[in-house]
């Protein structure tokens, strides 16, 4: 299978989804990093963006407000997730 | 005094799958090893469909999927004494730990919810109900799939299904030496299948009797694989008198 290679925090983000979601039979290299993670994509489904954004919190001390415009941005693949945990880092790293 | 027909049943407990593992435990009823990690491995699922079933509702699933026809519409009974009680703890754990609720864990912690997962897996639209009782929930259960019965429904499923509490609730939990689950399809006495056997289920005063030594599900596995045709269960001030009819 000729998918795109992934980044290290793209990874780490996949491994986190699968362990977090108790995706069964995946791995991390499974999830393509541009592959929508919901609807028609992986099919993940509302309760597990909740899910999700609790992990991220857990994980990487990131917060998202419930009213936050940009959360569906950020949600919706591997990649873009590792984007927005990599801005925040540079955020807090500043 | 209520009579059915067990159509058909479903049974599982760690290390105990296949009807040959039964019957080698129906004629040397014993406790079975449970380190709370072995379930039912639900393959007839997709993985993604499996991410929110928990050990018991896999149980309950794994016992109850091939009881069903596809297509066929059957009223659904859950019974569990003590429900997902692994779960109940962590819960508990990360409010006294001040920790955010999981929101999949906190959405699954009412104790309909594994009837619901199995209306949505299932398709199944008609009634359902999720009971808990005593130590005789069993009979209970099957009271509430005889009056689906009836009402009308030609078959009902009612399974009861317990898990091996964690260490946090040894002292309160006494009637679950390892986890199970035991599905039974009830049909009526007078229908047309022939398969499966008729039981007639009568509530006396109970007389002080000791309590059975095993689940009353297991048991009732246990006498309808060793051919009984009377026995007793007894909770308290209820006895609950079992004989085959057919």
């Amino acid at each position: 299978m000729n998918a795109p290679a992934h980044s290290a925090l793209e990874l780490e983000i996949a491994q986190l989804v699968i362990d977090t979601l108790n995706l069964e039979d995946l791995a991390a290299a499974d999830i393509p990093p541009s592959q929508p993670l919901f609807g028609d994509g992986l099919g993940l489904d509302s309760v597990d963006a909740l899910e999700l954004a609790l992990a991220l919190q857990k994980h990487y001390d990131i917060r998202i407000a419930s009213d936050d415009k940009d959360a569906r941005h950020h949600f919706a693949s591997v990649a873009s997730l590792a984007a927005f945990v990599a801005s925040q880092r540079a955020v807090c790293a500043d | 005094m209520i009579a059915f027909r067990v159509e058909d049943w479903r049974a599982w407990a760690p290390g105990l799958e296949s009807t040959a593992d039964w019957q080698d435990w129906a004629r040397a009823p014993h406790a079975m090893p449970d380190d709370a990690q072995a379930q039912p491995a639900c393959g007839f699922l997709p993985a993604l469909q499996r991410r929110r079933l928990g050990r018991l509702a896999r149980m309950t699933l794994e016992t109850a999927w091939p009881l069903c026809g596809e297509g066929e519409q059957l009223p659904f009974v859950f019974g569990s004494r003590h429900g997902e009680t692994p779960q109940t703890l962590t819960l508990l754990s990360d409010i006294v730990d001040g920790q955010p609720l999981s929101p999949t864990q906190f959405g699954l912690s009412v104790h309909n919810a594994i009837a619901g997962q199995w209306s949505i897996l299932r398709g199944q639209r008609g009634e359902s109900a999720a009971i808990a009782g005593e130590a005789d929930t069993f009979e209970h259960a099957l009271l509430e799939g005889v009056l689906q019965l009836a009402a009308g429904a030609p078959s009902a499923l009612v399974v009861v299904a317990e898990e091996l509490p964690p260490p946090a609730y040894a002292q309160w939990i006494a009637d679950v030496p390892f986890s199970y689950a035991v599905a039974l399809r009830l049909g009526k006495t007078d229908a047309t299948t022939s398969a499966g056997s008729d039981w007639r289920l009568e509530q006396a005063r109970g007389d002080g009797a000791t309590p059975c030594a095993w689940p009353h599900a297991l048991d009732f596995v246990r006498a309808l694989l060793a051919g009984e045709n009377t026995f007793q269960h007894t909770w308290k001030a209820r006895r609950w008198n079992w004989q085959r009819i057919r």
